[in-house]
């Protein structure tokens, strides 16, 4: 055996791997724990490393392969896995970048984590994010910023910052994170990886502690299509424990390497000319269009003549849910509670207060105006009946395309501090908004470095309801014209050579 | 304060109820598979759901919707297709999610009714029916020959949530106000709770305690709930105002909230009545407020006046899907309707010959019925004879049994359907005499044996022989010469003391009747 | 930008949502909100006359129930692990009305 290439390797090749008998599952848990170790101190991506789970998780995936069963195990087999903070694993904290839950021990499994780990996926920890997934830059985490691997200066995005961070410093080859309004997409675009959104309802929300409960979906961040893909069909399907989780039969690496000829791909004018996206950006999307045209695709104009209105109508509906959704947090059960109170009234301001960042606050201070008695029928009922119409908008276009490519985010990655301003900070999201309203599947896709700044620049693809293979297909094609997303220079060589066999006599017969 | 009949007079009670009950009968909670039990150690039937853990999503008992359709179907409600579950927000320590899922404007069932038979002297309470005919109708009560009917509409039923339980500590009394600390436990968090809600229809209290008495019945009936008052399964939220007779507006109202006895219930009304008039005849105005029964004084209490009207922040649950209920799951529900308790006393009537009075009063508690049922399928062709002793014995000597001694269990006592026939026989044959068939249903009741075989252990036979008995009459008469002149003289009412003088002879065994006639004769 | 809601309105807000609020925040909470109020502009503007709201994304999802099966339950440790305080196998809070001690 040789030493292997820890970071470099896909989800197929440590399968491989783990067949040929180059390396063991627990040589993969340590590789990427040494990786973690190497890279984190200057990222901090991790929030809590979890090497006894890692570890206990490996010794059954090699305890499989060693009695000849590798084929009985998941499409995640001895895959380092990391978790967004907000994502429920028995035996971690759970502490989704807030005070509030600093010292909250998870009490059960989310359904999407228990999914990686029956496929034998390798925990490795909690990811950092916006507190309460609140922002797009995950500097409103109670526990220090992420850094982009590709600037130390500069945001990773958010809020699934720590989830995109990880993956683009090659710390593990997949993580998951979770989407309200672009909270994959947007950092996947910061860090120049690939981050799935699916379709509303394609992954369990059970256990991952919500946000805007109509809108959050869970997906994939991975250094390319066909792990985003893997990990997709390993996460994928009805869960009787979410009311609103579907069945789900697909296989999504099955048309991977079909190509685009012969698709549909629609273009939004206004989004291409919308205010605020950069002129490489731009450049860029307009890029990947002659790309696919070349490649056979047939690109069609569609309009979405509502998505103009989506931005406000999640900014009602977001805070609505998350105003709700937060009103557990009252230091009863759980959860920070401010000490030396008399009487509850004043422990609950004082712990919510406390527990909750400003961010949070302001959200469900918002929240609670828009759904009070006489303001509920000025924003909130209106809002939803904006949805109808930005999901009918979506159902239109797909009438006429196969999937849809737009800029994921406006720009790329910016400054620590050079966003305070909320309204500004809010337009990161401006063209992923509306798909978590209509509850479409959407990705990002790399596409190499922008021309202008040198850091990474993203595609959307948006795809019709449950059919998220057609835009995985689109972005394989879009893989094979950009090359699979790098591991951010500064970390591809502190990560590269970490992979070291253990002597096999260590590990018991093969 | 005036009494409740001379404010009745001049004012005209407007009464409203919200009913909860618990789905006692499932196995699960509302939104989660915690089992249902009342009475465990604190916090020991809990989960992600009902504590409200962080990521927990909610998943709706259909057994639970199943059981609201069919209260829905029992209660002549209109069964909405298209409903949604509602997150009702308000901050209390006993609300895990600081949030209760329940229903929105529209509920699983609405528009219902149902009829209530009111009669004896809790028909008193509502005078403008007191001196009308039968068949007469005034304000919506219908004269009846033993009270009136009236109809009392059901605006709907929706499903919801029950809250967890708290105990409050360095107060009096376990007392709210005053505590230091409290303790929360979140068994009951997440009970299925249906919340019925009348029309403001109800006039008198005794209406109030009737009505929630039949749906009571009606639930027992079908099986949903143990709707049990002590335990709080079934609790009552009335509400009251007054207005002038003959004014079509409604005066301000004030509220009771979980009464938990029928009798409170009642007696709250009652109080609230007299004391809106009071108020309102020395020209004040009745404050709208949730007021507190306190059973030991007698009287209602202010709360605290809320200051703003409640704003609970509704909107629809995302976590929850839709309904749009089918007409096939409609129909099975409809399909598992038992015979309703108004069914069950238009077929006593029917079958047996049962007065209405007689029959309703039979089906008050589900013991009686099932007693009565068995019996009468026992009774064979001779049924109908014993229809209306059985009632009777059900009604003045069981169930008032049932309501004086909590400790008595019809279902297990000694009293069997068979034995119960046995000694209603021995009477309708004049075997033994009412008085007797009392005492026989004490010693069965305490020794656990057989009528006929305590009627023959004891000797208490009664005697029927005319021959036997004119002796004893005869001998009374020749002993009392004064008092016979007296009854000759016209002092008829005489008649009863002969009648005791003879069966003191007889030591209770002689037969009333046969006495009667030869006294009667003789006394001529 | 227009004043939607007042101090006096915000400081109502939070006592409704429990969050404790001073006299020195309230100020920048008002503009907060009242800056972002502003932008919900559109919503208010639209002719949505006869549209149907989608409170559930995935319109023809309906019904989802599960039968009534008992399932995993806490036990009374489990249940308080996370408890800030705990006594007698239940959360402990303290006055509810007020007037409690400290703890």
């Amino acid at each position: 055996m040789s030493s292997f290439d820890y970071s470099a390797l896909s989800v197929d090749d440590i399968r491989s791997g783990l067949a040929a008998g180059d390396f063991k599952a627990r040589d993969i848990a340590e590789a990427a724990l040494t990786c973690i170790e190497a890279a984190d101190a200057s990222i901090n991506a991790f929030l809590q490393v979890t090497p006894d789970a890692a570890f206990a998780a490996a010794e059954a995936v090699d305890a499989a392969v060693a009695a000849g069963k590798l084929d009985t195990l998941g499409p995640l087999a001895g895959v380092p896995v990391g978790f967004k903070d907000n994502m429920n694993l028995l035996g971690t904290r759970t502490t989704c970048g807030s005070r509030m839950l600093e010292n909250y021990e998870s009490m059960y499994t989310a359904t999407c984590v228990q999914r990686v780990l029956d496929a034998g996926g390798l925990p490795m920890g909690k990811l950092n994010m916006d507190e309460f997934a609140f922002g797009s830059s995950t500097e409103t985490s109670a526990f220090g910023t992420t850094k982009n691997p590709w600037d130390l200066e500069r945001v990773p995005g958010g809020s699934s910052g720590g989830s995109a961070a990880a993956v683009a410093a090659g710390m593990t080859p997949v993580t998951l994170g979770s989407d309200t309004g672009g909270s994959i997409r947007q950092p996947a675009s910061f860090c120049g990886v690939v981050g799935v959104k699916p379709t509303y309802g394609l992954v369990s929300r059970y256990g991952v502690v919500a946000f805007g409960s109509s809108l959050d979906q869970v997906g994939p961040f991975a250094r390319n299509v066909r792990d985003a893909a893997l990990a997709l069909n390993a996460l994928v399907g009805h869960d009787d424990k979410d009311c609103t989780s579907q069945p789900c039969s697909t296989d999504f690496t099955a048309n991977l390497n079909e190509g685009v000829e012969g698709m549909r791909i629609g273009i939004v004018p206004v989004f291409m000319t919308a205010e605020g996206l950069e002129p490489e950006v731009g450049e860029a999307v307009l890029g990947a269009i002659q790309k696919l045209a070349a490649a056979g695709a047939e690109i069609v104009e569609v309009d979405l003549p509502n998505a103009a209105a989506a931005m406000s109508a999640y900014y009602v509906i977001g805070p609505c849910e998350a105003f709700s959704n937060l009103s557990r947090f009252d230091s009863v059960r759980y959860g920070f509670r401010d000490p030396g109170h008399a009487d509850l009234g004043s422990q609950y301001e004082a712990s919510r207060s406390g527990g909750f960042g400003a961010e949070a606050r302001r959200r469900i201070m918002l929240g609670s105006y828009l759904l009070s008695a006489g303001v509920y029928n000025t924003y909130y009922y209106p809002a939803q009946q904006v949805r109808t119409l930005i999901t009918d908008d979506y159902r239109m276009a797909f009438g006429e395309c196969d999937c849809i490519l737009a800029p994921a985010s406006p720009r790329t990655a910016f400054k620590f501090g050079e966003i305070s301003d909320p309204a500004t900070m809010y337009l990161s999201d401006i063209f992923t908004i509306s798909i978590n309203i209509a509850g479409n599947g959407g990705m990002s896709v790399p596409l190499g470095l922008g021309s202008d700044s040198g850091l990474p620049v993203s595609a959307q693809l948006i795809c019709p309801w449950f059919e998220d293979e057609k835009m995985l297909r689109v972005a394989a094609a879009l893989e094979r014209e950009y090359g699979a997303a790098p591991i951010a220079p500064s970390y591809a060589d502190l990560t590269a050579s970490s992979g070291e066999p253990a002597p096999s006599s260590d590990l018991g017969g093969e | 304060m005036k009494t409740m009949d001379q404010v009745l007079q001049d004012w005209e009670a407007v009464i409203g109820l919200e009913i909860h009950c618990e789905l006692t009968e499932l196995e699960t909670k509302m939104f989660c598979g915690c089992k249902l039990e009342f009475g465990a150690e604190p916090n020991t039937h809990t989960c992600p759901v009902c504590l409200g853990l962080p990521g927990a999503l909610p998943v709706p008992n259909k057994a639970a919707i199943e059981s609201i359709v069919l209260a829905g179907l029992a209660t002549n409600c209109d069964i909405e297709k298209h409903t949604m579950f509602y997150r009702k927000g308000y901050m209390y320590p006993d609300m895990a999610k600081n949030f209760q899922t329940t229903q929105g404007p529209k509920a699983f069932a609405m528009r219902g009714w149902l009829d209530l038979d009111v009669d004896g002297k809790g028909a008193e309470e509502r005078v403008e029916v007191r001196d009308l005919a039968a068949g007469d109708e005034a304000n919506g009560a219908t004269r009846t020959e033993t009270g009136y009917t009236t109809h009392i509409g059901i605006t709907r039923i929706h499903m919801e949530e029950d809250a967890g339980k708290m105990v409050h500590l360095g107060g009096g009394e376990g007392r709210i106000d005053g505590a230091t600390h409290s303790l929360v436990d979140y068994n009951r968090a997440g009970t299925p709770l249906m919340e019925l809600v009348t029309e403001p229809d109800l006039r008198t209290p005794e209406e109030a305690r009737l009505f929630m008495q039949k749906l009571r019945q009606v639930y027992l009936c079908l099986g949903i709930s143990d709707c049990s008052l002590e335990e709080g399964s079934m609790r009552a939220d009335g509400n009251i105002s007054l207005r002038r007779r003959g004014e079509t507006e409604f005066g301000t109202r004030t509220e009771m909230k979980n009464i938990n006895s029928f009798k409170a219930l009642h007696d709250a009304l009652a109080y609230e009545i007299c004391r809106q008039a009071e108020v309102l005849e020395e020209g004040g105005t009745v404050v709208q407020e949730t007021r507190h029964w306190d059973p030991a004084t007698k009287r209602t209490i202010s709360m605290r006046v809320k200051e703003t009207a409640d704003d609970y922040r509704m909107f629809p649950d995302p976590d929850l899907a839709p309904y749009d209920l089918s007409d096939e799951f409609i129909e099975g529900v409809r399909a598992k309707l038992p015979e309703l308790p108004d069914q069950k006393v238009a077929r006593f009537q029917r079958s047996w010959g049962l007065s209405a009075y007689d029959a309703r009063h039979v089906i008050e508690h589900r013991e009686t019925t099932q007693f009565f049922e068995t019996a009468m399928a026992q009774a064979g062709p001779d049924a109908e004879k014993f229809a209306k002793p059985l009632a009777n014995l059900i009604i003045n000597d069981l169930a008032a049994r049932m309501n004086a001694d909590e400790g008595f269990d019809l279902a297990t006592s000694a009293l069997t359907p068979a034995r119960a026939l046995e000694l209603l026989g021995l009477q309708i044959a004049d075997t033994i005499s009412s008085k007797q068939a009392k005492e026989v249903l004490e010693v069965v009741l305490a020794e656990d044996k057989d009528p006929a075989a305590i009627v023959e252990e004891r000797g208490m036979k009664q005697v029927s022989d005319t021959g036997a008995i004119e002796a004893v009459v005869d001998a009374v008469l020749a002993a009392n010469p004064d008092k016979v002149d007296e009854y000759k003289g016209g002092k008829t009412g005489l008649l009863g003391f002969f009648v005791g003088q003879c069966m003191k002879e007889m030591k209770g065994q002689g037969n009333p009747k046969l006495i009667n006639q030869l006294l009667e004769q003789k006394l001529q | 930008m227009t004043e939607h809601v007042t101090k006096a309105d915000v400081r109502r807000i939070a006592e409704y949502a429990r969050i404790g609020l001073t006299d020195d925040e309230l100020p920048q909470m008002t503009e907060d909100l009242n800056s972002i109020i502003d932008s919900l502009k559109p919503i208010t503007e639209y002719d949505l006359e006869g549209v149907e709201p989608t409170f559930h994304p995935i319109g023809d999802l309906s019904n989802v129930m599960r039968e009534d099966v008992e399932g995993l339950s806490f036990t009374q440790e489990e249940a308080l692990s996370n408890a800030p305080a705990k006594q007698d196998g239940s959360f402990l809070i303290p006055s509810i009305l007020g007037g409690g001690d400290a703890s």
